[in-house]
């Protein structure tokens, strides 16, 4: 029973998947648009905060979930 | 497990049936630093500035440069907020260096920031635009969206809440299991990230995003 709800909390965290490919993109295009027009990376960077920020969440709450789980159970 | 224990709320003291945890305490010893700190950076100013002088003005421009830029001259006003909460988050962050667990760990402080930070945009919005402007501004731009600017006062504070919370939470875990399998070398290159680096960075979005939804108020 340990075992399952080890794994449960494993597969929550399996969000973290999603943030990191969304963030991995967000600054990929990020550094692109700053290396073609370099005077407007002021604006730039702060789209991609914002973005990064939103996108981080998922992976925050698949933690918490996670915890939630591990807390509970042990 | 010991992951439990370091989980745990530590009571520091008890006054009568009343229980301070600790992280009330470290709250107060942070507020205490602040305000002792800005007292004696800021004693007997002058014109030409001298070392301090210029060291704390060059922070406190920047800070608010940070924020102007977003906010632009209608929300001058709410900087100082914006920017003491910006310390404020920082050196909670950060507190994690001294072996201190941070403050921001636990949820009800950043359900209160995040609470505060609500009322700052609603208070805005009314201060702004009249309290008639700002129940309009529910419609804003068609009025089949209402629905989803009102769940966007309850949703906002939730995800600022949270994302401090877990981030600072998932760091104090990386740290105490990092602790307890490698205790020499590696525990320094995380506390430097998770401490220093990320907990700027939280501290930043916090006030960032709070600036965001004050702009989008008063606009």
């Amino acid at each position: 029973m340990t075992g399952l709800i080890a794994l449960g909390a494993a597969i929550a965290v399996f969000t973290g998947i999603g943030a990191g490919v969304g963030i991995g993109i967000a600054t990929g295009k990020a550094s692109e648009s700053i290396a073609r027009q370099p005077e407007a990376s002021g604006a730039i960077t702060r789209v991609l905060i914002l973005g990064c920020a939103l996108a981080e969440a998922t992976a925050i709450y698949g933690l918490l979930v996670g915890l939630m789980i591990v807390i509970r159970a042990l | 497990m010991d992951l439990n224990e370091e989980l745990a709320y530590k009571i520091a003291f008890t006054i009568g049936p009343l229980q301070v945890p600790q992280y009330v305490v470290v709250t107060w010893g942070i507020m205490a630093f602040l305000v002792i700190f800005s007292i004696v950076m800021t004693r007997n100013l002058k014109l030409v500035p001298g070392k301090r002088q210029v060291v704390i003005e060059g922070l406190v421009s920047f800070l608010y440069k940070l924020y102007y830029d977003i906010l632009g001259e209608k929300g001058k006003r709410y900087i100082p907020y914006l920017g003491s909460v910006c310390i404020f988050l920082a050196v909670a962050d950060g507190v994690g260096l001294l072996g201190i667990s941070p403050p921001t760990r636990n949820l009800n402080v950043t359900v209160a920031l995040a609470i505060l930070a609500i009322l700052l945009v609603q208070v805005g919005g009314i201060q702004t635009k009249g309290a008639k402007g700002w129940l309009k501004g529910f419609g804003q731009p068609v009025p089949v969206i209402a629905p989803m600017n009102i769940l966007d006062l309850f949703t906002r504070p939730l995800s600022l809440s949270l994302r401090l919370f877990g981030n600072v939470l998932g760091g104090v875990i990386i740290m105490a299991l990092l602790n307890s399998a490698i205790p020499i070398g590696v525990p320094l290159i995380g506390s430097a990230y998770f401490d220093i680096f990320d907990g700027l960075l939280q501290a930043y979005v916090f006030t960032f995003l709070t600036s965001l939804y004050l702009q989008e108020a008063i606009e």
